[in-house]
Parts: C-alpha cells; sequence; structure tokens
C-alpha cells in the first residue's frame, strides 16, 4: 500500500472501529436493559415464555423440599428461620432472590434449617392489600404450595407503590404454580381464617418490636438470633450455627 | 504476538468458551445439578432472576455468542472478519461484565464457569482488539 494512504485509511479503520464499539456498546445496554426488567422491581406478572422460565426456575428451586403451611423444609430440622416479610417489599426481593436462594439449596434442602414465611407489612400501602395478598400466599399453602406463590411473587413483583396487586395478579400468579388446584385456592384466599392469620403475624411481630423487612428470627436450642435487611448468606449460616 | 498467531489462539479460547457455554445449557435444560466447587453457589445463580433474558437462558444466548464467534474467526481473515470478531467479542465482554456486577453485588453468589467464561471472553475481546489495530502494520507498514 502506498505510504501517503496510509494515515488517511488508517484513521478511516478506527473511526469504523469506533463506531462499531459503539453499537456494541449500546446492544450490551439493550441486553442488560432486558435481563434487569425481567428481574427487577418491575418486572410484574410474567405471561407466555417468561411465565413458563420462571415457573420452571421455581419448581427447580423447590424441588424436592417439603412445605407444609407456612414452613418449607423438613420438620425435623434443629433450626427454624422465621422469615417476616411484604410481599412488596423491594428488599425482601432482593434477600429472597439472592441470600435466601443459596439458604434453601444449602440448609434447607440438607436439614439443617426450615424457614417459615409470616406476614409484616412495610411497603404495601393499603392494609386490605396487605391482607389479600399474604392471604392469596397462605391460601396456597394449604395445598402446601406457599413457598412456590411467595417465590413467584417476588420474581414478578411490580413497581412500588404503583397498586399493581388486583385480583387478576394474585390469580395470575397462582395459575403459575403447577399442581395447584384453583378452584380451592380461590376458596381459601377469601376465607377470613387466613386474613386472621396475617394479623396474628403481625401482632407476634409488633410484640417482638420487629418493624423492618425482611427480618429473621432464627431460633434453634441454643437461643434466637434476629437478622434485618438483605443480609448476606453467610451472616445467617452464621447466625444458625450459633442457635444449633 | 503477531497478528497470524491471534487467530488460533482465538480458536482455542472460543472452543473453550463453547465448551462453558454447553455444559451450562445442559445443565439448564437437563436440570441437572451444575457441578461447582463453592458450595451451591452456581445453583443460585442459575435459579436467580438474571439467568435468562426476555425469557432466553444466559447459557444460551453465550453458546449462540460462541458459535457466532467461532464463525468469525474461521471465514477468511479480511478487514470485515475482524471488525466483525471485534463487534461481537466487545459485546460479549460487556455483556459478561454486567452478569458479573449481579453474581457480586446483586445476587451475592458466584458461579465458577460463568466466571471462567466471563475472562475467557475478556481474552477474546481482548485478543481481538489487537488482532484488528495489527492489521494497521501489516496493511499500512
Amino acid at each position: 500500500m502506498d505510504s501517503t494512504t496510509g494515515p488517511p485509511r488508517r484513521r478511516w479503520r478506527h473511526g469504523r472501529a469506533g463506531i462499531v464499539l459503539g453499537v456494541a456498546l449500546l446492544v450490551t445496554a439493550a441486553l442488560a436493559a432486558v435481563s434487569s426488567s425481567g428481574a427487577g422491581p418491575r418486572a410484574g406478572l410474567a405471561t407466555g415464555s417468561r411465565a413458563g422460565q420462571t415457573s420452571a426456575a421455581v419448581t427447580a428451586l423447590l424441588k424436592g423440599i417439603p412445605q407444609s403451611g407456612s414452613t418449607l423444609g423438613s420438620s425435623a430440622a434443629p433450626v427454624t428461620v422465621q422469615y417476616f416479610g411484604d410481599l412488596e417489599c423491594p428488599v425482601c426481593q432482593a434477600f429472597t432472590l439472592g441470600s435466601l436462594a443459596q439458604l434453601i439449596a444449602d440448609d434447607v434442602r440438607t436439614g439443617v434449617a426450615k424457614v417459615q414465611y409470616r406476614s409484616l407489612q412495610t411497603a404495601t400501602q393499603l392494609s386490605s392489600t396487605f391482607r389479600r395478598q399474604q392471604a392469596a400466599a397462605l391460601a396456597a399453602g394449604r395445598q402446601n404450595h406457599l413457598w412456590d406463590y411467595v417465590e413467584l411473587f417476588y420474581r414478578e413483583q411490580g413497581a412500588e407503590g404503583s397498586n399493581y396487586v388486583t385480583r387478576a395478579y394474585l390469580a395470575g400468579l397462582a395459575t403459575q404454580i403447577p399442581g395447584l388446584n384453583m378452584r380451592r385456592w380461590r376458596t381459601a384466599a377469601s376465607a377470613p381464617a387466613l386474613g386472621r392469620q396475617v394479623s396474628a403475624d403481625e401482632s407476634s411481630a409488633t410484640a417482638a418490636g420487629l418493624n423492618s423487612t425482611p427480618t429473621l428470627v432464627i431460633v434453634g436450642a441454643h437461643g434466637t438470633r434476629a437478622l434485618v435487611g438483605d443480609v448476606r448468606v453467610a451472616a445467617v449460616e452464621q447466625a444458625i450455627q450459633s442457635v444449633r | 504476538m503477531p497478528a497470524r498467531r491471534l487467530r488460533p489462539v482465538m480458536f482455542v479460547l472460543t472452543a473453550l468458551g463453547a465448551a462453558l457455554a454447553a455444559y451450562l445449557t445442559y445443565t439448564h435444560y437437563a436440570h441437572v445439578k451444575v457441578a461447582c466447587t463453592l458450595g451451591t453457589q452456581c445453583e443460585t445463580v442459575q435459579h436467580s432472576a438474571y439467568a435468562s433474558v426476555g425469557g432466553v437462558p444466559v447459557a444460551l444466548l453465550g453458546l449462540g455468542g460462541y458459535a457466532a464467534i467461532l464463525v468469525a474467526v474461521l471465514i477468511p481473515d479480511t478487514d470485515g472478519s475482524r471488525l466483525a470478531l471485534l463487534a461481537l467479542t466487545a459485546v460479549g465482554f460487556g455483556f459478561s461484565a454486567y452478569l458479573t456486577y449481579r453474581e457480586l453485588f446483586t445476587i451475592h453468589a458466584v458461579c465458577q464457569w460463568c466466571i471462567g467464561s466471563a475472562v475467557v471472553m475478556t481474552a477474546l475481546a481482548a485478543s481481538a482488539a489487537a488482532h484488528y489495530v495489527r492489521a494497521d502494520a501489516v496493511a499500512l507498514d
């Protein structure tokens, strides 16, 4: 190549590479945005293939672990982790999708601990909505699917304060649980008993001085520990070992 | 390293990355537990909400990405193929960096296979950039 044409050609090549890298950056940002929208607080009720993927991920997480009412794990587990949560709470979402998933795999699946889900209103604006959504989860628990419902809710949580929790939203989550009898779920979800159970959870949280979600109350033969917030799994496991 | 030696290096790196992505894709669809030296952290990452993009498993996206890079490595070495390599590996590097950030700061769990793929993709992006830049020296000197 003629050396006099070198610098212009080099500039042209570098300019072209710059444009390509710019486009690559945009594609990366688009992929990250789609990824976040599938996981973040604005995801909302999943439909179509995303619903199938979400449901399959929850089934894989919980497969083989016994559920009874609001408890996940073996009844013989020496440690009980009471998880006080609000289904609309974004910090609970972060905790559930992060540390709790690992805790389930490490300690619940192995029979070291069982997790009980309990209700404490923090992020949900209306008490009536809070009772209805928490009762919907408890209704799934009547068929030993509470944790499927809780996991699906957090994975498909909407934006805080956007009033996305409607009867259709709650039923939409329930339809994503394989094997859930929808007729029995609807009957149970509207029963006053479950609303009273939500109130009882809140009363016990108030009595214990709890006012934040997520709060974990970890109970074992050697005592009780409380952890607040999106805590790392290492901190939870340390607490489990200290009370075991 | 001379530009002509970069292509075999990129071929090996791409094959390695594709093997990692293929393994994770297999475990996803076969519902097989991922072999993990870090306890169950790989499982945590695989079951996280960031494990798919628009319903497509990230592992499958990675496999598709490595397949596209492999094609760009194997076609005749032209300015266009070098530019394609640069673009593909830049996207791969950027998205790997995003996913690693999510593992460390959102999921709080690290999947060794994902980190391995991110390292491979970083090496590929650096190689593709060097391959493209060194074409200046070949063509212009």
